[in-house]
């Protein structure tokens, strides 16, 4: 069970504390009160407990729910309310912050490794090897409109292509460049989009080879449906995704329209963090 | 109909329909996962300001890569 799986540490954080969730690569690098706040009380991954003024009352990086736990009870003893306001303000670095587009859409993208891994009695090991990486796609208005025009943008399909056909269940992977597509087929055609893709390093020490094909319905001029499947073979990592199987493995990845309802599906696209926007949402 | 008929059979070389449907819901993440049943927010100056009118403290989870879905 995860730290944030324990029903004991959801019913703190859901009645007694604002947990918010964000990414430290960013996040410490922002030059704006945003960024301030959190180099007050945090400097690398892990959990941090603080009042709203910026007094730190606990941290950790841990596996455990109950250590965790501890933390949180020691906290809200710790803890005293204040009547002063936090202070005002100012504009959010515009290197790191990017709101969902007009008219844009959200596509919730997830892989999972589908075979490969030698067994292991390592609990840890075991929960990387099954688990279920996660990201968003982002859809600007224009991507939007080729597809209630019945056609897929190159914009999208390089999109698709260089940052979302990656293996992200162990951890960050490195994206691809421009230069690594060795082959790129994405049609649409009668709500059908299939395609084939080749991705590889120039080193050949990373690859990605694999088949698509999905379903895309529009419906009163608005895009109602898309969901695709890409599967393949896809072989090495990058510095921060290692543990991967050996040699070539099958990877899946599941692409399926997304209705944003809180602020977890409002979580900037990994390929878009750390300011990439004219990478990410380039031509 | 027709027109998805003859595209989709034209699908012999790469995934078929039949491994679509398959593959699809099998990627999906599990239904009502504890840890979303969380009111997480991303922005932490908008959880200080929730934080101060609430009178709460703050819990932060920080990773490299947002953990509530980017990598």
């Amino acid at each position: 069970m995860s730290v944030f799986s324990d029903p004991d540490v959801i019913a703190l954080l859901q009645t007694r504390f604002v947990p918010v969730a964000v990414d430290n690569h960013h996040i410490e690098k922002q030059r704006d009160p945003e960024g301030d706040f959190y180099r007050k009380v945090a400097s690398h991954q892990g959990e941090y407990i603080c009042t709203p003024e910026g007094k730190l009352l606990g941290s950790t990086n841990t596996h455990s729910a109950e250590h965790l736990k501890g933390l949180l009870q020691k906290a809200l003893k710790e803890f005293q309310p204040s009547e002063a306001s936090p202070a005002a303000s100012g504009a959010p670095d515009p290197r790191f912050n990017r709101p969902l587009p007009e008219q844009g859409l959200v596509v919730n993208v997830t892989t999972k490794v589908l075979g490969g891994y030698p067994a292991t009695e390592d609990r840890r090991v075991r929960i990387f090897q099954q688990s279920l990486g996660r990201d968003h796609l982002w859809l600007e208005k224009e991507d939007v409109q080729s597809l209630v025009e019945g056609r897929i943008s190159d914009r999208l399909r390089n999109r698709i292509a260089c940052y979302h056909l990656v293996d992200n269940t162990r951890g960050e992977p490195p994206f691809w460049s421009r230069g690594e597509i060795k082959k790129l087929e994405m049609t649409l055609s009668e709500g059908v989009l299939k395609g084939k893709v080749h991705l590889e390093s120039a080193s050949g020490d990373r690859g990605f080879t694999a088949d698509l094909l999905g379903f895309v319905a529009v419906k009163d001029g608005k895009v109602a449906r898309f969901d695709l499947v890409a599967r393949g073979e896809a072989w090495g990592a990058g510095r921060y995704n290692g543990g991967q199987p050996p040699g070539k493995y099958p990877l899946g990845l599941a692409f399926t329209l997304a209705e944003p309802k809180g602020d977890a599906d409002r979580v900037l696209p990994q390929g878009a963090c750390r300011g990439n926007f004219a990478g990410y949402f380039g031509p | 109909m027709l027109g998805i008929f003859l595209s989709l059979l034209v699908l012999q070389d790469g995934l078929s329909v039949e491994q679509f449907e398959k593959l699809h819901p099998e990627l999906q993440p599990p239904k009502d996962e504890a840890w979303l049943s969380v009111p997480w927010k991303i922005s932490l100056l908008e959880a200080r300001e929730l934080a101060a009118a609430q009178k709460k403290p703050i819990m932060i989870w920080s990773m490299d890569g947002n953990p509530l879905g980017a990598g």
